[in-house]
């Protein structure tokens, strides 16, 4: 039954999509997923003000025993960060695909938005189901989906390649999944996340831990299973990376924490701890050192991606080690602190993937060096990318700063009570030198993309986007600043869950943590004064001075030209110095060598790929080669060996069964 | 009463440190040297000039220095002197603290990419890194304290005045050193970055100011000395909390710790190679570690 409504519903949508006028068809998804996500807040907001798990649908037939969709305090936080992020994309998303109708066919145009409205609606599935068959259906729906989106552009090479990459290693993830629901089966008879409870019972079954840790990795993008990122979202339409980098990548994040809540015992957890925090250390550093050597704003936006879910893990190992030491205090907080990152990161990730699908829709590329100056041509896209880039920088007094903040707290405080120092100690380096060089990464980004003079006419010809999705872009905006001024109120979603999560381990200090959110709050509120003030002061003292204005001073040389600004290249040369180890660079052409006096034209092109990336992409190709090489050897042609081969086979198989062996 | 003698004591600290670094470099040099305000009469004289702001700029070149002098004034209200209480004080305002410098950092970096210039970009890039590489022996000596004394805000951190140990002694001097290090770092001087340096290929600090005049650069020396005096006050805290912890006490030693050592360094030393500056913030970074190992051990009463 259950089945079946999802298929009426599904095919509905499909119809109505294809059916509807061309400019209409974002408005019948974006109704559908406004519908979906106004039906699923409502509850989420009422179990997470106290009300008990609701049931949505129950006995819903599958292999292996009944499904279940239900709305615990965990489903609820990511049914709200779906339903928020789903309804900014959809409405950003008609701004975008609106250069696209008179290039691409309707039923192109259709599919594209019934994709996005099934990638929204089932992600809500796969956090509300229970487990089992029907999550992997959810699962798998949200793969497809996201595969079609991202191959929006398939006439280009590279989103094609990108797009099947995605594919194969989603189902790669996949298996694993598979495979620890098959464990999980095996060990207690059922398939649902609550049965995982008695898998991990008795300390054992750690392997399951593992196989479910390898799959839902693959989506979140840990180190060393995020080579897909950075393929898929340059090559995906900006408003389907706000939602796959923003939102679907924490459906990974969701599992994992979906399976240490089932866990109980201390050694385990603490294993279990270790682990996670020894992913979400090298995920982050990994994540952005690469991010800050990128020279593509949607690359570089994809590693920074990669690191925020390190940062996440982090505090998630974080909070792990301190159950499994009963550390109340610190599991609140860091747990608090993963999640309510979780939910910042939807907000600001989808802002800056916003802003660059401006960007792209007005100049036509991607590229970093090509731009400079956006801001006095786009003015509203250069104030929210920045809000966003200082968000994500964890700059008080924004959002990013206060997930942050929480994480470093529930650190400082195991290591203040000396319990797991060593681990909270090295989270603290890798957090720290993660938080500066990500300020690093995004003021480069930054300054080459809307500060200095344009590189490119296209820049000097760009004009503001839509109002449409600039209000899709407010949206996230909003949260932003609101979680960053009000931390004290957003603390109210995620604490129940923390508290679920360690199985009511954390109740009794959230008056001191919101105490302490509300001092930040003020200091928040205090700086923001501070500044105004400043900036008000300045502004009148100033009135009565001369003010003029000039070029920008050339330290003597008369004739600067905007070829001699600082590229994106250029600003994170020093960094790159110190962790070439961690690229592969692809070099075209020659720079300009210290001998050249008078240079010539030169043409360079420097990439900076993932070792990883080549690691995981060609070895085993290569094997693949070299055993098919072997292999060939064996396809002589004659008709004699053929019948020889068939002999050895027989042989062989006498043989084995001899020695009972099959 | 105790907050507002704080916040003034902050500030005369701030402002006593550029002078006492002067002083003490014209005697090195055996010159008669500027005289103890000159810093004062050179930033009053900005505040009351006009400005002149190049063309290629937007409005966020006209915002960092308030955002700059701002971020530097929160942070130095966390900061206590001593026995007495800072103006704001939470759990975890240690954290808070980097992240208001590191608003600071980013506003000004912003503002010196925003003039497209290409020598205030190089000053903006190296500050970037270094800024990227000094932080994390920021917070490992602030997770040394919290380890030491047990509580995760400078006020309680400092004003818990700890009975005298052999071991706090040791870690709070290799504290001090710490952080006065850092101080060399952030306020950008030698031997990382040399502020009297004429050649704006090899500045740092001073390149990414270039096209600031007026008020906007009077704003950034004052938060220059802001920031200097929080990093020298948390030396000093962690001196006085090993013997006497009295404001009376910190706040000389915190104004002659870091103008003395600044001071002798610059008049003694040279500035590194360029090249060699990530080397000497890692170093920071890794003898930060260490110093955090070593408390681990004193704490966990290992003998070695």
């Amino acid at each position: 039954m259950f089945y079946l409504t999802l298929l009426l519903v599904l095919s509905l949508l499909v119809g109505a999509i294809f059916a509807a006028p061309l400019r209409g068809k974002v408005w019948v998804a974006f109704t559908a997923v406004a519908i979906a996500a106004i039906t699923v807040a409502v509850p989420s907001i009422g179990v997470l003000a106290g009300t008990q798990t609701i049931i949505v649908a129950h006995d819903i037939p599958s292999i292996l025993g009944a499904g279940m969709l239900s709305i615990d305090p965990l489903t609820a936080v990511f049914l709200l960060v779906i339903a928020i992020a789903g309804v900014a994309t959809m409405l950003y998303s008609r701004g975008y695909i609106a250069s696209y109708l008179n290039k691409k066919s309707p039923a192109h145009i259709s599919l594209h938005y019934t994709a996005l409205a099934t990638l929204i609606l089932s992600m809500m599935l796969v956090v509300m189901a229970d487990g089992g068959f029907l999550f992997l259906f959810a699962w798998e729906l949200m793969t497809i989906a996201s595969f079609i989106l991202i191959l929006f552009d398939a006439e280009r090479a590279e989103v094609l390649r990108a797009a099947l990459a995605y594919l194969i290693m989603m189902h790669v993830g996949f298996i694993f999944l598979v495979a620890g629901f098959v464990g999980l089966e095996s060990a207690t008879g059922l398939t649902s996340f609550a049965a995982m409870a008695d898998c991990f019972g008795n300390g054992g079954n750690f392997a399951i831990f593992i196989l479910f840790l390898l799959g839902f990795g693959m989506k979140a993008g840990l180190f060393p299973m995020h080579v897909w990122l950075p393929e898929a979202h340059p090559a995906a339409p900006s408003h389907v990376s706000a939602i796959m980098s923003g939102v679907m990548i924490k459906t990974g994040v969701y599992g994992v924490l979906r399976i240490v809540s089932q866990m109980s015992v201390p050694e385990q957890i603490h294993t279990a701890g270790v682990v996670i925090l020894a992913a979400g250390v090298v995920t982050s550093l990994w994540g952005v050192m690469l991010a800050a050597m990128q020279n593509d704003v949607k690359r570089l936006l994809a590693y920074s991606s990669i690191e925020n879910i390190g940062v996440i893990f982090i505090g998630l190992g974080i909070a792990l080690l301190a159950q499994a030491a009963g550390n109340t205090m610190v599991v609140t907080l860091s747990m608090c602190g993963a999640l309510l990152h979780t939910i910042n990161h939807s907000f600001f990730k989808s802002l800056l993937f916003f802003g660059a699908g401006n960007l792209y829709s007005q100049m036509h590329t991607t590229l970093l060096d090509r731009f400079g100056g956006a801001a006095k041509h786009m003015p509203v896209t250069a104030i929210l990318f920045l809000l966003a880039t200082m968000a994500i920088c964890a700059l008080p007094p924004l959002n990013g700063f206060v997930g942050e903040f929480l994480i470093y707290l529930g650190m400082l405080g195991s290591v203040r009570d000396g319990i797991n120092t060593l681990y909270a100690a090295g989270g603290i380096m890798a957090l720290a030198l993660t938080g500066g060089v990500v300020v690093l990464a995004f003021t480069k980004l930054y300054s080459t993309v809307f500060l200095g003079s344009p590189r490119h006419h296209h820049v000097a010809e760009s004009e503001e986007v839509d109002s449409l999705r600039i209000a899709a872009m407010a949206i996230p905006a909003l949260g932003i600043i609101a979680i960053g001024l009000f931390p004290q109120y957003a603390i109210w979603a995620v604490e129940r869950v923390a508290n679920v999560l360690t199985n009511g381990h954390s109740v009794m200090v959230n008056a001191g943590i919101v105490t302490t959110l509300s001092r930040l709050s003020l200091t928040a509120i205090l700086l923001v004064i501070v500044i105004a003030l400043l900036y008000t002061i300045k502004h009148r003292a100033q009135r009565r001075r001369t003010i003029s204005e000039g070029p920008t001073w050339g330290c003597g040389f008369t004739s600067p030209n905007i070829r001699m600004q600082y590229t994106g290249e250029s600003f994170s040369e020093g960094l790159q110095s110190i962790a070439t180890s961690l690229t592969q660079n692809t070099v075209e052409g020659r720079a300009v060598g210290k001998s050249e006096i008078f240079p010539s034209s030169h043409n360079y092109n420097v990439r900076h790929k993932d070792k990883i990336d080549r690691l995981l992409a060609e070895w085993w190709v290569e094997l693949l080669r070299i055993i098919n090489k072997r292999m060939m050897n064996l396809r002589t042609g004659r008709i004699n060996n053929y019948i020889l081969f068939a002999l050895l086979f027989l042989i062989a198989i006498v043989v084995l069964s001899l020695f009972n062996l099959i | 009463m105790g907050i507002a003698l704080n916040t003034l004591l902050m500030i005369v600290v701030a402002i006593a440190i550029p002078g006492v670094i002067n002083r003490t470099r014209a005697t090195l040099a055996g010159r008669k040297g500027l005289p103890f305000t000159q810093h004062l009469r050179n930033v009053g004289l900005l505040l009351r000039k006009g400005s002149v702001y190049s063309t290629t700029t937007t409005a966020l070149f006209r915002i960092a220095p308030a955002v700059y002098l701002g971020a530097a004034i929160v942070a130095m209200l966390f900061m206590p002197v001593a026995d007495l209480y800072p103006l704001i004080s939470f759990e975890g305002d240690m954290i808070c603290f980097a992240y208001t410098l590191a608003l600071a950092r980013v506003a000004i970096i912003l503002a010196a990419m925003d003039t497209g210039s290409s020598f205030e970009g190089m000053g903006a890039a190296r500050e970037a890194l270094y800024g990227a590489l000094i932080e994390p022996a920021l917070m490992i000596g602030f997770a040394t304290l919290a380890m030491f004394c047990g509580y995760t805000s400078f006020a309680d951190i400092f004003a818990h005045e700890q009975s005298f140990n052999l071991h706090l002694t040791i870690v709070m001097f290799l504290i001090a050193y710490l952080f006065i290090t850092i101080a060399f770092v952030e306020s950008g001087r030698v031997p990382v970055d040399d502020p009297r340096t004429h050649l704006e290929l090899t500045m740092i600090h001073e390149v990414m100011c270039l096209d600031y005049s007026g008020v906007d650069m009077g704003m950034i020396h004052i938060a220059g000395w802001l920031k200097t005096a929080c990093f020298s006050m948390i030396a000093a805290n962690a001196i006085a909390a090993t013997c006497c912890f009295h404001w009376w006490f910190a706040v000389p030693l915190a104004i002659l710790l870091t103008g003395l050592s600044i001071g002798i360094v610059e008049s003694t030393q040279a500035r590194n190679k360029l090249v060699r500056n990530t080397t000497f913030i890692v170093t920071i970074s890794a003898l930060a570690a260490l110093i955090f190992f070593i408390g681990f051990l004193l704490q966990a009463d290992i003998n070695i």
